[in-house]
């Protein structure tokens, strides 16, 4: 008895547009699948259920942040203020993390709140004040620091709620910081595939004067990049106060690279206009995988710095060269 | 009506410069000035020593011009060579780094102003040193957990921000104690870069290449004690390891209180920043001090933590 068919729907379906997109990055993916293999056959530890949700709760906030920055790189911009907002976030989170006074969902939107409108202050100064993304985000690199240090007086916000850190517990034995990062990711992925304003983050890193041309509102979307990068660099911050269950004025110094290096790693032109949340998340997990995989190793930190580095330049002339055949 | 919230305005302005333009060159008049860079007022400790620096100050009747070097050795040789230009009567120093904050001292010394170096030592003595021996620290911490042990044990070692003079000392302290316990064995050591974050995921990463091994963790500072406790105690492993942190910071202290943590060491930020005060004013009044002033490290454990908390 045949199988009743559906009719062929001129519906459009973004997975093979995916899948293709997927393939295109078959270097990090074979950059990632050698890591790995290599990783499986010189430990047993690798391979197993437990380290795997090790590797994938710790490339959590990373992910977070790569996955906020995709949009503003997509438009040919820059943060680097990534680091500095998390602690920000982390530190504000847990000054209303006292569920006497507020209630514990208050703590997270005012950590997300932090990052948005830092977000939307670099966006509108880019945007308006025409200053270099550069400047304006190194400036707020800065800034938030300073600000955390002001909020927190220099020292660790602790006494944190039980209910916040929850938030880096586990769910079904699945860790929290690794749903929020799955759930940020298809979001951000179907929504940059699918909306309107989605292809014009496109258009706009592209060519901005083209995407002009078009009628597109250049600066709106860029404000629009700015803003969601930041409202994500709050939730990272929030999610990483959780896991180390303190508001640290000095948390995140740096992150901003390991973002950046993750998202170019996975195919983000830093020119703008090419790349996408798939390839991020790959560029995430190669660079979590290198660090648990070295770790397990015991491979002396000296050594771990350098064979780090290699690793990512490495595989990013391996996906230029994969692409350019 | 306008002109007045302006000219209200004004007048705060004009005090203000007044304020700072008095700040900036009271040196030599009735009240001792001494300059002061500290290597990085974003750190908890460093924090605390300010504080006791100001309140000696007070005190004293001193006024102290505070300057945050932010970790960069070059923002630090700037201050001096400002309080130089400033005509401060003497300066306090807490370096960034060994070598590279060096030359601040050197211009001190050739301006012929006396520099106390507090808590960080540089390649050239300054007119007088007060702070702790770091390897002391991390002695003090294995030989607790060599006696927890019975002197026979695997261990792990989280280190600090590798070539900081910190970590250099705290790693041969550890190796000295470790070396006279041959029963001791040091199952991996690695740096977290005094980053709780980064220790948690280092914890997580040795629970599943160790495991059931490990006997203790020494951290070699609380901020990464903190962070292998966290991983340790979602592993459910923390019953059966000791570990052990060094600084007392308020959390690590806490913790200790609640039986977490096992152990930490106490540096004695307080008293550093007292006696530095006091050493500088010494100097200035030519009145005779030691050149070197070490504060020593204490033990806190679940027995004493009452009188270090706060």
């Amino acid at each position: 008895m045949p199988c009743p068919v559906e009719p062929d729907t001129p519906r459009r379906l973004v997975f093979p547009a995916a899948a293709r997109r997927l393939l295109q990055r078959f270097g990090i993916v074979i950059a990632l699948v050698v890591v790995g293999a290599v990783l499986a056959a010189a430990t047993p530890k690798f391979l197993t259920a437990t380290n795997l949700v090790n590797v994938a709760r710790q490339v959590s906030i990373n992910g977070i942040l790569a996955v906020g920055v995709t949009f503003v790189l997509l438009t040919g911009g820059v943060d680097l203020s990534l680091g500095s907002v998390v602690a920000l976030a982390g530190v504000v989170a847990a000054s209303f993390a006292h569920p006497d006074e507020y209630p514990i969902v208050f703590a997270v939107l005012m950590g997300i709140a932090t990052g948005t409108a830092c977000g939307a202050t670099n966006g509108l100064v880019v945007t308006r004040g025409g200053v270099a993304p550069f400047i304006v985000t190194l400036g707020m690199m800065t800034a938030a620091r300073g600000l955390a240090l002001v909020v927190s007086g220099g020292k660790p916000v602790s006494n944190m709620s039980p209910d916040l850190t929850q938030l880096a517990g586990d769910i079904l034995g699945l860790p929290i910081p690794v749903l929020i990062l799955a759930a940020v990711s298809v979001a951000s992925w179907l929504f940059l595939a699918n909306t309107r304003l989605g292809r014009h983050i496109y258009a706009v890193g592209g060519n901005e004067n083209a995407a002009r041309a078009a009628g597109i509102d250049v600066r709106r979307i860029k404000l629009f990049a700015y803003t969601v990068c930041g409202a994500l660099t709050g939730l990272a911050g929030v999610v990483l106060a959780a896991r180390i269950t303190t508001g640290q004025p000095n948390a995140g110094v740096a992150y901003e690279l390991d973002a950046i290096a993750a998202v170019v790693i996975g195919g983000t032109s830093l020119s703008g206009g090419v790349g996408g949340i798939g390839g991020t998340l790959l560029g995430v997990l190669l660079m979590g995988v290198i660090n648990n995989g070295l770790d397990l190793l015991n491979v002396s930190s000296y050594y771990q710095q350098i064979v780090k580095g290699v690793i990512i330049v490495g595989a990013v002339w391996l996906d230029r060269r994969q692409r350019r055949q | 009506m306008n002109a007045r919230p302006r000219s209200v305005a004004m007048q705060a302005a004009a005090v203000v410069f007044a304020v700072l333009f008095a700040g900036s060159c009271s040196s030599g008049r009735n009240v001792p000035v001494i300059g002061v860079s500290l290597m990085n007022c974003s750190s908890e400790f460093i924090v605390m020593i300010n504080k006791a620096m100001e309140q000696r100050a007070d005190e004293l009747g001193v006024k102290l011009l505070v300057k945050d070097a932010e970790r960069s050795p070059e923002k630090q040789v700037q201050h001096v060579e400002n309080f130089i230009a400033q005509q401060v009567d003497a300066i306090i120093l807490n370096p960034c780094e060994v070598e590279a904050s060096a030359p601040a001292v050197d211009k001190a010394l050739a301006a012929g102003i006396p520099i106390v170096n507090v808590n960080s030592e540089t390649k050239t003595a300054p007119t007088a040193f007060v702070g702790s021996r770091d390897e002391e620290s991390a002695r003090i911490a294995m030989e607790y957990i060599a006696q927890r042990l019975g002197g026979k044990g695997q261990i792990l070692m989280m280190q600090g921000y590798l070539g900081q003079a910190a970590q250099i000392k705290r790693d041969a302290g550890a190796r000295e104690v470790l070396a006279k316990h041959p029963g001791l064995h040091l199952l991996a050591e690695q740096t977290a870069e005094w980053d709780r974050a980064k220790a948690v995921a280092l914890m997580e990463n040795w629970i599943e290449a160790h495991g059931d091994r490990i006997d203790a963790v020494f951290a070699q500072n609380d901020e990464m004690a903190m962070g292998a406790l966290l991983a340790l105690e979602r592993a459910k492993k923390k019953d059966k390891i000791i570990v052990v942190g060094v600084d007392a910071i308020a959390d690590a202290l806490e913790a200790v209180g609640q039986s977490r943590l096992d152990a930490t060491v106490f540096q004695d930020a307080e008293e550093q920043g007292r006696r530095a005060v006091d050493v500088a004013l010494k100097i200035l009044r030519k009145q005779p001090c030691d050149k070197e002033t070490y504060i020593p490290f204490r033990l806190v454990t679940k027995e004493n933590v009452a009188q270090y908390a706060k």
